[in-house]
């Protein structure tokens, strides 16, 4: 793995950890908490080979600014990781988190919300890149829970299913239309299926 | 570094805790995007901003503590309360983090094309565009046009002339010439500029009874 892509799936994977950490505490949820931890393992792993790689290349190329930069740089990403660690580990507590939380949460210019996937809707069977969930709804997927079983972080790839629980993030103007594309009662027009 | 948080002060007094809470994770969702974008346009007004947000949610940290340790009563609210405690103390962490991603721009990032290349090539990009004359998104405000749900690009600042808006309100009208700082995926980045060229006009949906 290179550089770029390590440094790359450490800042995805760190907004992915801050998104799935308030997911957690919204819905009081341990699984999701327990992802993050998950999460930050790969994130330390990463941060460590990331410091590697730059001094490797310093050494080679002399640029001491230019690893300097990229060290610095996967630190920061790091610590915003270990923030989202913070954040999730109120979750694992014996006493639930309290409620100002949750209210707090759900008046953000950014909420948090979820939805059962109907059965026949336009998700249904379909990838999250065919129906460009967020271009079209302006939510964007941050887990799918099918049975017992999660997926964190979906992609294009993600083939979504009737039944499915589906977390998305995004502006709460989105939320009905969202609910309403997912439960069956609104259906995209041919046009949002095309690209642009 | 020029903080200018002293006129918010008289104000947080009559927030609640959720008000201050609900803040604290605004500030903690914007900032991390703000430092990327300073990091990528190389500009240290935007590394400003990300500075004074900065001050502000130390302020707005302060505040909450306060009002924790006065509303624990007993051990079970204790329990609760620094829960929540942590919870603002974790967006402060992510605030600071974001302040350190600004301080590299002594480490001139614009001569590094990995950091430009990885905040390009991310899942989830920032980008730039310029308002056409042509677009009529000129005069509606964000709130009208409800960008984000119709696209799926937040705009997390405008740059108009040479003043800058950051995390605009939703209020906020949108002018010819407006330079739009914007958050998402390429999919929606794509579909929105065609909307900000004037290629096509912004969708309108018959009101519903």
């Amino acid at each position: 793995m290179g550089l770029e892509e390590m440094l790359l799936e450490i800042k995805d994977t760190s907004e992915l950890m801050v998104d799935l950490a308030y997911s957690s505490l919204l819905y009081n949820n341990r699984d999701i908490a327990e992802e993050v931890y998950q999460l930050d393992g790969r994130m330390r792993e990463l941060e460590n080979e990331i410091q590697e790689m730059a001094i490797e290349k310093a050494t080679e190329d002399k640029d001491i600014k230019k690893a300097l930069l990229v060290i610095r740089l996967a630190q920061s990403v790091g610590e915003i990781s270990k923030a989202a660690l913070k954040i999730a580990d109120v979750v694992r507590r014996d006493v639930p988190p309290h409620p100002v939380i949750q209210l707090a949460l759900r008046e953000t210019d950014v909420i948090i919300t979820s939805v059962v996937v109907g059965e026949g809707s336009d998700l249904d069977g379909a990838t999250l890149g065919k129906v460009r969930l967020a271009t079209n709804t302006g939510m964007y997927a941050i887990a799918v829970r099918r049975g017992r079983r999660y997926i964190y972080g979906p992609n294009k790839t993600t083939t979504i299913m009737g039944g499915d629980t589906l977390y998305v993030r995004g502006p709460e103007d989105g939320e009905q239309y969202f609910r309403d594309l997912a439960s069956g009662k609104e259906h995209l027009g041919p046009d949002d299926l095309k690209g642009p | 570094m020029v903080y200018y948080g002293e006129e918010d002060e008289e104000e947080k007094e009559n927030l609640t805790v959720r008000e201050l809470l609900t803040e604290i994770k605004d500030i903690s969702e914007v900032i991390v995007d703000l430092a990327y974008a300073a990091l990528l346009f190389d500009s240290q007004e935007i590394g400003a901003e990300v500075h004074h947000l900065c001050s502000r949610m130390d302020t707005l940290n302060h505040e909450i503590k306060i009002r924790m340790m006065i509303a624990s009563r007993t051990a079970q609210d204790a329990i609760q309360l620094s829960g929540l405690l942590q919870v603002a103390e974790g967006a402060a962490a992510i605030s600071a983090a974001a302040g350190d991603i600004v301080e590299l721009l002594e480490l001139n990032p614009k001569g590094n094309p990995i950091v430009s290349l990885v905040l390009k090539e991310a899942e989830e990009k920032i980008r730039l565009l310029t308002l056409s004359d042509r677009s009529d998104m000129r005069g509606k405000s964000l709130e009208d046009l409800s960008v984000e749900t119709e696209t799926g690009m937040r705009v997390i600042a405008i740059k108009r002339g040479i003043r800058w808006i950051y995390d605009p309100e939703e209020t906020e009208r949108l002018k010819e010439c407006d330079l739009l700082v914007v958050r998402g995926t390429e999919d929606g980045y794509e579909r929105l500029r065609c909307f900000t060229s004037g290629v096509n006009k912004w969708p309108v949906y018959p009101e519903e009874e």
